[in-house]
């Protein structure tokens, strides 16, 4: 099976620091991937690295066989991967229609054009649609961003992240701070989105983990030391000395 | 489509007045007033593309506006010396558009690579090295005295000259349409969409394949551009241009109409350029410390109205959706708040004017003329009444402005209800 996401003995320090230590790291195309650790294990760091927001130390990472390391993250993310933030990153004063709309501009085309209008433009505005319909914010398409409730603007951060059809996706903390209603009506979300896509996924809730992931991988100071399946990791006993123990959940 | 014609219709109603105004008020001081308002509109709106648009917080926008001027001048020169080959004076916009562009691009280029505050140090350290060139380079640039010109140049169409200040309004009044509406079109398109984008949120702009820069840039760039056609039509309607167009003072003056009027919203420079250009035309004979009073009116608006006065309008906007009783209801509360403020500025006027009397005409002398009345500046009344209104007013503020928040809380609070009850 081809890998959407390949990283190879990846490192990152900042100053003195080892964040991400010789990390590799594959991530199988269309499969649900989640990404776990303790806090401070750099899980955040690795979803920086790989959408261009950090730069490596060294190493090598790939998207669909394409080395993707020393690109900026709009070229990152015309290649085909999209990211969602920890902390929601949306664009509080336009309307929620203009968010998803924005998305959408650069997978169609539209480059920086001062000579086609938005609003004439039947395709985007029906994709446009479409992508709120799938999120379920039509209900409110003309209200700012900014002033919809937390978990309304994670799920149009969401729509954000899938409008331009990037086929790798990487979501940072998706359920974050949600109630458990919430979480589940985000959980259904993200396994709608990410049929036929590929899953990258941070995050803290094991409930939400192994209901939602493939495969997970655990990151333990800069290290990943176990990938496998969610009944696997649950089983691994080093796993559960350096996380599952000690976690609250 | 109906949307479509309905703002189709405002453009015409707009030209319309705009275009009978000059009947109504015929003085030359109204047409000098008039084409000096169509100018500002031009270069203020294209200032917001920077401001309002894409979140650029430039000091030195002038310098592209008086860099066409001087273009447009030494041009004009030219032709009136026939060193140079005839170009129609109408078409002078374009001149102005394309040296703006060009120094827009360039300048751009450097300085669109910062945000933020090193955005805005770099637009005023490229405001002050032309500011100096100005001085430096005499053989361009002639030094304080600038250059002058006569704009009467070349053939006469239909026996249009420009020369009366008339025809040069009309002039502008066309070009101020075309570039206002040109610069409304571009917020509609996929750039417009993206330079709101990169203002709210540079790092998710990213993330969605757009090129940070690439799109300041090249919203500097057109914003130079349509404020260079603005610099050519100055250069025009005064017939002389000098340093003090490329100067901080004329770039702080743009930025205090697009901010006062309201950068969020199109309209709001407009409103701006319109009411600070009447202001400063009028204002200025009447009293010294009209500076004052601008600087006084700008901090105001920056701490208590962000959004300027188009801002102040457009938030009732959701209100006046909801229920018209509901604004109806904030006029009272409203009105007896800005009459306590009005209270309290009527004393502080009072007494500033007094001590730029004072500080002016010799002692002896008192009586001076403050709202149409007389005071005498040496009497201790005087001075007593408007201590007293500054201290009612600030008396009046404290009750009032609580009344005016906790109505104003009230329908907000209305209005969200119903919009999560849809």
């Amino acid at each position: 099976m081809s890998n959407a996401l390949q990283l190879k003995n990846v490192s990152k320090s900042f100053g003195e620091a080892k964040i991400i230590k010789n990390l590799n790291l594959e991530i199988r195309k269309n499969e649900r991937h989640a990404i776990i650790g303790p806090n401070g294990a750099g899980k955040s760091t690795l979803f920086h690295l790989i959408s261009g927001h950090y730069k490596l130390t060294s190493g090598r990472i790939t998207l669909n066989n394409k080395e993707i390391n020393n690109l900026e993250p709009h070229e990152i993310n015309r290649k085909g991967l999209a990211r969602s933030f920890q902390v929601t990153n949306i664009f509080p004063k336009m309307s929620v229609y203009e968010n998803i709309r924005c998305g959408i501009l650069w997978s169609m085309g539209f480059k920086y054009s001062i000579i086609r209008l938005v609003n004439g433009d039947k395709k985007l505005n029906e994709k446009t649609d479409s992508i709120l319909e799938e999120i379920n914010l039509k209900h409110c398409a003309h209200i700012p961003a900014g002033l919809l409730s937390y978990a309304d603007q994670r799920a149009l951060e969401i729509g954000i992240t899938i409008a331009g059809g990037a086929d790798t996706l990487m979501l940072d903390e998706p359920t974050a701070g949600m109630s458990n209603s919430e979480t589940e009506r985000a959980v259904n979300l993200i396994k709608q989105i990410s049929e036929n896509r590929t899953l990258v996924v941070v995050e803290h809730d094991m409930g939400v983990v192994f209901d939602l992931a493939d495969r997970i991988s655990v990151l333990v100071y800069g290290e990943i030391i176990a990938t496998d399946t969610p009944t696997k990791i649950r089983e691994n006993k080093a796993v559960q000395e350096a996380y599952l123990g000690t976690e609250d959940h | 489509m109906t949307n479509f014609f309905k703002s189709f219709s405002t453009w015409i109603i707009v030209a319309f007045i705009a275009a009978i105004l000059p009947l109504i008020f015929d003085s030359s001081f109204a047409l000098t007033l008039l084409s000096k308002m169509g100018v500002l509109i031009i270069f203020t709106v294209a200032y917001n593309m920077l401001l309002g648009q894409g979140g650029m917080l430039s000091f030195g926008h002038a310098i592209y506006f008086g860099l066409a001027g001087y273009a447009s001048i030494h041009i004009l020169n030219g032709i009136g010396e026939e060193t140079l080959p005839y170009f129609p004076t109408v078409l002078f916009p374009f001149i102005g558009a394309v040296v703006g562009l060009f120094f827009g691009s360039l300048v751009g280029y450097v300085s669109t690579r910062r945000a933020g505050t090193a955005f805005a140090m770099i637009s005023l350290g490229f405001c002050e090295m032309v500011t100096a060139m100005t001085l430096i380079f005499v053989i361009f640039f002639n030094g304080e005295d600038g250059i002058q010109t006569d704009r009467m140049v070349g053939p006469e169409p239909f026996g249009i000259t420009f020369g009366p200040q008339i025809e040069i309004y009309y002039l502008i009044l066309f070009w101020c349409l075309v570039a206002v509406a040109l610069m409304y079109i571009i917020t509609k398109t996929p750039f417009g969409r993206m330079s709101n984008a990169v203002r709210d949120n540079p790092e998710r702009a990213a993330f969605i394949g757009y090129n940070v820069r690439r799109v300041r840039w090249q919203a500097f760039a057109l914003s130079s551009m349509f404020a260079g056609a603005a610099g050519s039509l100055h250069a025009l309607n005064y017939e002389h241009i000098g340093f003090e167009s490329v100067s901080i003072v004329q770039s702080g003056a743009v930025l205090f109409m697009a901010f006062i009027g309201g950068a969020g919203h199109f309209l709001g420079p407009i409103v701006g350029a319109i009411g600070l250009t009447y202001l400063d035309s009028t204002l200025a004979d009447v009293t010294e410390a009209w500076l004052l009073y601008l600087g006084l009116t700008f901090s105001g608006i920056v701490m208590f109205a962000p959004g300027g006065l188009a801002g102040l309008i457009v938030m009732h906007g959701p209100i006046a959706r909801t229920d018209k009783k509901l604004l109806i209801s904030l006029i009272k509360p409203y009105f007896l708040a800005i009459s306590s403020v009005v209270t309290g500025l009527i004393g502080l006027i009072g007494i500033i004017e007094m001590l730029y009397f004072r500080s002016l005409i010799s002692k002896g002398e008192g009586e001076v003329v403050i709202f149409w009345t007389e005071f005498n500046a040496n009497g201790i009344m005087s001075w007593l009444i408007f201590i007293t209104l500054i201290l009612v007013g600030i008396f009046l503020s404290k009750k009032t402005f609580p009344m005016a928040k906790e109505s104003w809380d009230h329908a907000i609070s209305v209005v969200k209800t119903e919009i999560s009850n849809e």
